[in-house]
């Protein structure tokens, strides 16, 4: 089902829809464009794929696993553990479809046969997803060469299109028509055959995609090559930005927080490209040095998850972590260096 | 395990054992008695132990299942967790999450002679299989024990090895790294002991653990005297947060330690990048 | 332009002379669009063939050098890179007979942030970049925009005092005429500002702040980066919750950390993902160090970082004014 709906009439949707639930958005900040919880007066700015990536939503940057409350001895009152499991809905709206993929790299992984995430679980179904379609491709991009592309609609609930005037929504799901039947969203006409216009030409200008399907066994063939891992990390830094910044990245932290007779269990983003993620109460640590955590990190996205996941790619081909990168490392470069290294040598 | 993988069970500590001057055991009981009376698992698994408002840190349940009295874990004071869990005494509260992981795969080792080789803390995961083949003792066939530590007061289970060395049933060989006054024991590295013992491989399967370069020369010196991959079974020890294989850092290659392991064969680790 | 490809010429003539006895030398290359450069570390003829100098070449080489413990390297400097080596020789952190500094008397780089604020379209979408005389002639999204390349160049160039290598092995380029250090309009506006304001824009924008610790590890003086106390669990200091409070705890402990050795390279807010204007803090606190010790960190050899040293009587502290 799709519908039409003007600039001016997407602003006052999602402002109204804001009034009632949490909106998180793409806004102007500083210079940048990050995703934000909308509040009143903010403008939305759908000029450039925001800097970071709206996995707030489901995978928030810190949370509150559980609290436990102290007593003092003498109250005779043992310990109290409370569990703080995420309430409500939240609308993250104006995300490209990498974006929005990250949510498939999650799923298998928090949600299994034997294990729950009952945290990510309850944000990812309380979430609606409506995607805004790419017009062009930065530089960067390379979501067609992941299994995905410009339009790409899996795991949105409505896919925007900018045409001449405003967008064109298409519902993917029951729950974006319903929201679709909003009286601000109008029969499209005409505007759906450019709409699909504008998706086909934008697919058309990333030109050909990038064979990755050797790549999870070719990096395999790398992994004793420290030489090589060496000269592919000689220039990063060690940071998380690349983690931070990639919808699909999935590590976390927990860390126990204590205030008097509170404490709290925090989980946060955490990043394998630090020094400390793999390092042992004993002092040994298995990826000490940056040579060793980037190959990691390449072997992980490119070839142990897709091993583990019936080839699914732990990459969504945005480019956040190339543009971020202080240092430019280039994770299509590393990846296909793996691929081209020449077997016999 | 509760439905939120997350969420501990509060247990009391009942007994605490100062094992050496740097290693204690705690025995607990979980607060919820229904719990306590229905808590099954496997020699091998582990369970994260939470000192709230320190954190939460991974070991492997000691004591048998057949002993279900108490959940007793030995912990190695190293950092922030574990010296907070030093310093519990009985009547003290701590969250218990377990047992994750995958056991010892004890149905495989029936009517086989076993080697259990430990060093130092290593000896932890062994003592729960030692002491449930001790209970089910006729399921196997010789049971030997090589335990080695850097010195005499570095051994743990002090009020036990006596016992095992007085049993006729068990082969229990003791070692340090040097001549101390008053050892009577063996004087040498653990790999070094293990090959003058000479044990045949017939029939046999070895199990392993200890600190990292410990297992490395083991599992040479167990090639040497003509063990097969899947006659070596050891259990590995990694930096571990969720303990469910969702956080992603206790990875070799595709398997996760807390997850697939801790217990893996050397024909698994062969298989995998070598990154312990 | 043609000055700047011999300048490029002589300074691969100096390096290949000397990269037989060097593990590498660290300089610059195309990055991933025509935009972006990125740090090369140069090994053989065919990585040389690649070096560019051009303003785009922003990265500062010498946060790589203490990386390259025990080895003889190079490093391609421009003047407010030399400070940051300068520093890093004072503190013992690196050898001088470790290090051999490539000079290059600098004009200045771009600031990325004007560029895009400059273009008519997302930087994101360039498809070709032309550097003329002084002016940068770029096609991005089908559009042509030309910009002077006075109005991008950064905030740090436009007021910096010491556009030439202060220590160098080899030296390339006219060395400019001796200049005053100026302050950036952003940073008087900025200190300006009533407190109630400067908290107000300090909880705005820490909360973008995701704790990356790409501000950290760019920093060439960060060299307890991986022992850092920011995830440091025993002592325990900072909670990792991601709030404005606790991201701009972090900032303080990271510039009292470089007080006194902070030389101003820019990088950390270069690297921010975020667009945190860092440099505000670190502008603030060098001003401090000048007035209270009369020290600017990199800018003389054999001089000891006021924090690193014990006097009995500070000369321009006067505690016993009763």
């Amino acid at each position: 089902m799709e519908r039409f709906i003007t600039q001016d009439n997407l602003q006052r949707f999602t402002a109204a829809l804001a009034e009632k639930k949490n909106v998180l958005a793409p806004v102007a900040s500083g210079g940048t464009t990050t995703f934000r919880r909308l509040r009143p007066g903010m403008q939305l700015d759908f000029s450039r794929m925001a800097v970071i990536s709206p996995k707030d939503a489901t995978f928030p940057r810190n949370e509150t696993l559980l609290t436990v409350q102290r007593y003092p001895e003498e109250s005779g009152k043992r310990m109290e553990l409370q569990e703080h499991l995420p309430e409500g809905e939240m609308v993250v709206i104006g995300c490209r479809p990498c974006g929005t993929r990250g949510k498939l790299v999650f799923d298998p992984v928090y949600e299994t046969l034997a294990i729950k995430d009952p945290y990510y679980i309850r944000r990812r179904d309380g979430a609606t997803f409506i995607t805004l379609a790419c017009a062009r491709p930065e530089t960067t991009c390379f979501c067609h060469s992941v299994g995905s592309g410009p339009a790409d609609a899996t795991g949105s609930d409505i896919l925007l299109t900018a045409v001449e005037g405003g967008f064109v929504a298409k519902a993917v799901t029951p729950k974006g028509e319903e929201l679709l039947g909003d009286a601000l969203f109008e029969e499209p006409g005409a505007r759906a055959e450019e709409a699909e216009r504008n998706n086909t030409k934008a697919r058309e200008m990333m030109g050909q995609a990038h064979d990755f399907s050797s790549a999870a066994e070719k990096l395999l063939k790398r992994f004793d090559d420290m030489d090589f891992w060496q000269t592919q990390s000689d220039k990063c830094i060690s940071c998380g930005a690349c983690t931070y910044m990639c919808p699909t990245c999935y590590c976390f932290n927990i860390t126990d927080d204590e205030a008097g007779l509170v404490s709290r269990r925090l989980r946060t983003w955490d990043n394998c490209m630090s020094h400390t993620f793999t390092l042992e109460g004993s002092g040994h640590n298995p990826r000490s040095t940056k040579a060793h955590r980037l190959k990691n990190r390449m072997g992980h996205k490119f070839s142990y998850y897709p091993d583990l996941h019936g080839g699914q790619i732990a990459c969504c081909g945005c480019g956040r972590c190339i543009k971020q990168c202080p240092a430019g490392v280039d994770i299509r470069q590393v990846v296909m260096a793996a691929q081209e290294y020449p077997d016999e040598r | 395990m509760n439905a939120n993988p997350y969420l501990p069970d509060m247990a009391t500590v009942v007994e605490v054992i100062e094992e050496t001057p740097n290693i204690k055991s705690f025995r607990l009981v979980l607060n919820d008695e229904e719990k306590m009376r229905s808590f099954s698992f496997k020699p091998g698994q582990v369970g994260q132990l939470s000192v709230f408002g320190a954190g939460e840190s991974t070991f492997v349940i000691n004591s048998s299942p057949t002993r279900m009295e108490y959940l007793q874990f030995s912990v190695m004071r190293v950092g922030e967790v574990t010296t907070r869990l030093h310093q519990l005494k009985a009547g003290d509260q701590v969250g218990v999450r377990a047992p994750l992981g995958k056991p010892f795969p004890v149905e495989d080792m029936q009517g086989k002679n076993i080697l259990f080789i430990g060093g130092g803390i290593g000896m932890a995961p062994l003592r729960t299989l030692f002491t449930y083949m001790l209970d089910t003792r006729d399921d196997y066939q010789d049971i030997t024990l090589l335990y080695g530590a850097r010195s005499p007061v570095d051994l743990t289970y002090q009020a036990e090895l006596p016992d095992w060395l007085a049993r006729e049933d068990v082969k229990t060989v003791l070692c340090v790294d040097n001549e101390y006054p008053g050892w009577e024991h063996k004087v040498g590295l653990i790999p070094n002991i293990l090959l003058e013992m000479n044990p045949s491989p017939e029939n046999t399967v070895a199990i392993t653990c200890g600190p990292p370069i410990m297992i490395k020369f083991t599992l040479q010196a167990l090639k040497k005297l003509d063990f097969a991959d899947e006659q070596i079974i050891t259990t590995l020890e990694k930096r571990m947060k969720c303990g469910v294989g969702i956080c992603g850092r206790c990875n070799i290659g595709t398997q996760y330690v807390c997850l697939d392991g801790p217990v893996f064969t050397y024909a698994q680790l062969k298989e995998l990048p070598s990154e312990l | 332009m043609s000055g700047e490809v011999s300048q490029l010429e002589e300074l691969k003539a100096a390096i290949r002379g000397q990269l037989d006895s060097l593990d590498c030398v660290i300089g610059w290359e195309q990055g991933y669009d025509p935009l972006h450069a990125t740090p090369l570390f140069i090994r053989s003829e065919a990585d040389l063939e690649r070096l560019t100098i051009s303003p785009l070449a922003v990265h500062n080489p010498a946060t790589y050098a203490t990386g390259f413990k025990g080895e003889k390297i190079g490093l391609v400097v421009r003047g407010c890179h030399s400070r940051s080596v300068i520093e890093l020789l004072n503190e013992k952190l690196i050898e001088r007979d470790e290090v051999v500094l490539f000079g290059l008397c600098c004009d200045g780089v771009v600031s990325q942030r004007k560029i895009r604020a400059a273009l008519p379209a997302d930087p994101g979408f360039v498809e070709a970049v032309e550097l003329g005389n002084d002016e940068l002639h770029i096609t991005v999204a089908g559009e042509q925009a030309t910009l002077k390349l006075q109005e991008v160049l950064a905030d740090k160039c436009l007021h910096c005092a010491y556009p030439d290598p202060l220590v160098a092995d080899v030296l390339i380029g006219e060395k400019h005429a001796p200049r005053q250090a100026t302050s950036p309009a952003c940073q008087d506006a900025f200190e300006a500002l009533g407190n109630e304001e400067k908290l107000a824009f300090w909880q705005d924008t820490m909360s973008r702040c995701i704790r990356c610790y790409a501000c950290r590890n760019v920093c060439p003086m960060c060299v307890c980066q991986d022992h850092c106390i920011a995830t440091s669990r025993d002592p325990l200091w900072m909670s990792q919750e991601n709030t404005p409070v606790e991201n701009f705890m972090f900032q303080m402990i990271h510039v009292s950390h470089l007080t006194g050795r902070c030389t101003e390279c820019g990088e950390c807010e270069r690297a921010c993902p975020v667009d945190i204007p860092l440099m505000l803090l670190r502008r603030y606190m060098n001003k401090q160090v000048r007035e209270v010790f009369g020290h600017q960190a990199g800018i003389g050899l054999d001089k000891t970082p006021p924090l690193l040293t014990f006097q009995v009587e500070e000369a321009r502290i006067k505690e016993r004014d009763w």
